[in-house]
């Protein structure tokens, strides 16, 4: 009996050393596991992105590299750029002040993922809105979203403002070829506004198949061109009468980035692309983006 | 009476204190004083009349426990502490179980997120998790030994069929208990083995409303969710447990009323001499069993604390997905003979017939094999089945383990090997620095990379061995057996009918974000009689991040 005291006794004290020294460890471990769940979600980010976001926001988030879901060919981006510093650097990006957003980047770009945005081709992915996704899975992608920021990525100077003429004959001669490419591929007007040969094959935005004649009636005293020019550097000075939902929204659902997007000569080949000609008349002097 | 006051004043400050906490040990351990407890621990004789027997007569704690026992059972043979070390293990889970209940919310929004929190926010919750899943697993182990045991010494015979028959209930209760908990931690494994497993009910035979309406009752909705999680949860948690005590008291009754068996040796056939035991036999609860019980209790402790720290890890995979169904669902080992069975005969009679005729036949045995001897020797067929039996479940385990699974098509076979959507696998084992980007075949060596070395050696095993080498060319594979099939030419080689012929298989690492890596594994296979064609075009992608830490947890 004497025996079984002993070992017990030497066992219940192990016991006690073994738990006193791991207890030591704990603070490490669960530091390790925490950060263990957040990498891991991020992982799942990463497979949901490219599985369901790429397709509009580019398989890099840059809204370049844009393909169709079924057939895998290349199309234009419909999505807004993700791999972004003015989203995910800093604490609050321009759109949520624009919102007055109240939350954090984080509530902003999963409430966004969840609920979707109303008006423009981002669905809602949030299963509590009728979407796949299930609420872990959104705060996955949220996760993948935020981790783009980087010391690289925000050092990024912002790229030099274009100086934007004020009046569209200022622009440079326009090709009406590359104009068509950048109006289908590079900008992806396409994926919201349709192709211009076919009326009613928007999605989103309004057809423009007809702009060069209904773009000089819209607005008192300007050209077409002036009205178009006005619109792609800033949406929201005309709302069009037509989407393809009833009237279109305001404020508009078209990105207020083209300004920052495109070069002069862009700008210059899709208008010329959408009104069939490659010199523009000006009447009036446009409102420039800040 | 004298008050204590009166007593100070008495006998003093010091006389009267002594005498006070004496009183109270003696009315503590029901009958024992300070004097009792420590002439028991000297291995004194008892005093009379013996005061070690008063704590079963007047006290609560061992009034069901036996005073004194026979000698011959107290050793290690027969009984190897089975039944007692499955009590334990059953006190073990309960109070780890109630531990894990603190941090536990059973609903399928914060289940998962919950075990992460135990995981990373309690303090040893970690452990507690560990331990109470390998507890489960060690209880399992414990119960079904301790049936075995039974059955070898003969312990079931006359008057002990009840015993038994109580026992079968606690082992059917324990295997149900263990794997109702699987469900809890709402992760992919969880989820998927529970669906499979429920889904048998619906193979029910009889009209088909029964089989739905059962599915439904244990479901709670037709796929397991909130409803589902609820049930189990409260199965795992209240029902069973209360059943396994209940049933418990019941079989530990019949063990005390009954006397323990002694030996088969030790007692002449048709004899039952456990009940009777002479004098001189006797082994004493207190103080011998006693310390014995606690000194059982201190290395089983030490058993499972060291085992759950460095010896088992409890898994924990991806939140449960209803729509992503992973490539391979298995049951817990404690199942996998089941599992073996379904690929042997149809689900409908397996699960309806097979499996309730063989409990029963377990149930009734020991009124069915009225042999009166338990010795060996007049037992050799039984024992001979018991044998036969083990190696059969030994077998079917085996059928039910991944080794024997139905096999996808190669390529994606040495996928899930290298980079398996749940659990561990060499290549998901890599540290974060060690994934150098770069383009990588199977078997390459990268200088001063062990890690990924080993994991590229790891592509070029799963490759070999389902990968063949054309005649006359020179691809490092074994050798193809080409055969034609009314369908096509199928290509195997030594480990399976369906190999990839000279396969063209790569793994690419890159650079996903600034801490991210993107690894792509690539497989092209073209069609050795069609060379415009690509047998095999396949790739997978998975992710890793900086901080996921796969290699330790």
């Amino acid at each position: 009996m004497q025996v079984k005291i002993i070992i017990g006794t030497i066992a219940f004290m192990l016991t006690m050393i073994v738990i006193g020294f791991i207890s030591l460890l704990e603070p490490a471990r669960m530091e390790a596991f925490t950060e263990a769940y957040t990498g891991r979600s991020i992982e799942n980010g990463a497979e949901l992105f490219a599985n369901n976001c790429a397709t509009c926001h580019g398989i890099e988030g840059r809204a370049e590299e844009c393909f169709d879901p079924s057939s895998g060919e290349p199309t234009g981006c419909i999505g807004l750029p993700l791999n972004n510093a003015q989203l995910v650097c800093g604490t609050r990006s321009a759109r949520m002040e624009q919102l007055e957003w109240a939350g954090t980047k984080q509530d902003f770009i999963q409430s966004t993922i969840a609920s979707g945005r109303v008006g423009t081709a981002m669905p809602t992915w949030g299963e509590e809105f009728g979407g796949p996704l299930q609420p872990n899975q959104v705060l996955d992608l949220t996760l993948f979203v935020l981790n783009w920021e980087s010391e690289e990525l925000c050092a990024e100077p912002t790229p030099e403002p274009v100086g934007w003429p004020a009046t569209v004959a200022e622009l440079p001669e326009g090709n009406p070829d590359n104009g068509q490419d950048h109006y289908a591929v590079t900008f992806g007007c396409q994926g919201c506004h349709g192709q211009v040969v076919e009326e009613g094959s928007n999605t989103i935005g309004p057809w423009l198949g007809n702009i060069a004649e209904e773009g000089a009636e819209r607005v008192e005293g300007y050209t077409a061109a002036d009205y178009v020019y006005e619109s792609i550097l800033n949406p929201n000075a005309h709302i069009a009468p037509d989407c393809p939902n009833g009237p279109c929204t305001e404020p508009s659902a078209m990105p207020g980035n083209f300004a920052q997007q495109m070069t002069l000569q862009d700008m210059a080949d899709v208008i010329a692309y959408l009104l069939g000609t490659n010199e523009f008349e000006s009447s009036a002097e446009i409102q420039l983006p800040e | 009476m004298a008050t204590f006051f009166d007593q100070v004043s008495e006998m003093g400050l010091k006389q009267a204190t002594i005498a006070k906490v004496d009183e109270s040990v003696e009315r503590l351990t029901a009958g024992m004083n300070l004097n009792d407890i420590r002439a028991a621990l000297r291995g004194d004789e008892p005093r009379r009349p013996n005061p070690r027997l008063r704590p079963h007569a007047d006290g609560f704690w061992l009034h069901i426990r036996p005073s004194f026992y026979h000698t011959e059972v107290t050793q290690i043979y027969p009984s190897f502490r089975l039944g007692w070390l499955s009590t334990f293990m059953f006190v073990w889970e309960t109070v780890t179980g109630i531990f894990l209940m603190i941090f536990y919310t059973p609903s399928p929004e914060v289940a998962y997120q919950d075990i992460w929190n135990i995981l990373g926010n309690v303090p040893l919750g970690q452990l507690m998790r560990n331990l109470h899943r390998f507890g489960a697993e060690v209880m399992v182990v414990v119960v079904a030994l301790h049936m075995l045991r039974t059955f070898i010494t003969g312990s079931y015979k006359h008057p002990r069929q009840f015993t038994w028959f109580t026992g079968m209930i606690l082992l059917v209760l324990t295997l149900v208990l263990s794997f109702s908990g699987y469900l809890l931690p709402w992760d992919q494994l969880a989820y998927w083995a529970v669906t499979v497993a429920v889904s048998a009910a619906e193979a029910m035979p009889g009209p088909e409303v029964l089989g739905t309406n059962v599915n439904l009752l244990l479901r709670g909705a037709p796929t397991i969710g909130a409803g589902g999680l609820l049930r189990f949860y409260l199965l795992h948690v209240l029902a069973l447990p209360l059943l396994l005590a209940i049933f418990f008291f019941v079989h530990y009754y019949k063990v005390v009323i009954h006397g323990h068996s002694l030996p088969p040796g030790r007692e002449a056939i048709g004899e039952d001499s456990g009940k009777r035991v002479p004098r001189d036999e006797r082994t004493y609860f207190i103080p011998d069993i006693l310390t014995s019980e606690l000194m059982w209790t201190a290395l089983a402790t030490l058993f499972l604390i060291a085992g759950s720290i460095w010896f088992y890890n409890a898994p924990l995979e991806r939140q449960a997905n209803p729509l992503v169904t992973p490539l391979h669902v298995v049951a817990p080992w404690y199942l996998a003979w089941s599992q073996g069975w379904l690929k042997l005969a149809d689900k409908v009679f397996i699960a309806f017939v097979f499996i309730p005729g063989l409990a029963t036949a377990f149930f009734v045995m020991p009124y069915l094999e009225v042999g009166k001897s338990r010795r060996y020797a007049s037992r050799r067929v039984g024992i001979t089945v018991s044998m036969l039996f083990i190696a059969f479940m030994w077998m079917s385990n085996w059928m039910g383990s991944p080794e024997y699974r139905v096999q996808s098509s190669p390529d994606q076979e040495v996928s899930q090997e290298l980079m398996p959507q749940e659990g561990h696998s060499a290549l998901k084992e890599v540290p974060y620095e060690a994934l150098e980007p770069g383009v990588y075949r199977p078997g390459d060596v990268v200088p001063e990379n062990p890690h990924l070395t080993a994991a590229l050696a790891e592509f070029e095993h799963a490759m070999m061995q389902r990968s063949c080498t054309l005649p006359g060319t020179d691809a490092p594979w074994p050798e193809c057996r080409v055969e034609e099939t009314p369908t096509g030419v199928r290509y195997g080689n030594n480990f399976t009918d369906d190999a990839m012929p000279n396969p063209d298989a790569w793994l690419t690492i890159d650079n996903k974000q600034h801490n991210m890596r993107q690894l792509i594994l690539t497989f092209e296979v073209l069609d050795p009689d069609n060379p415009d064609r690509l047998l095999y075009d396949y790739s997978l992608t998975g992710y890793r991040h900086e901080l996921s830490n796969y290699e330790e947890q």
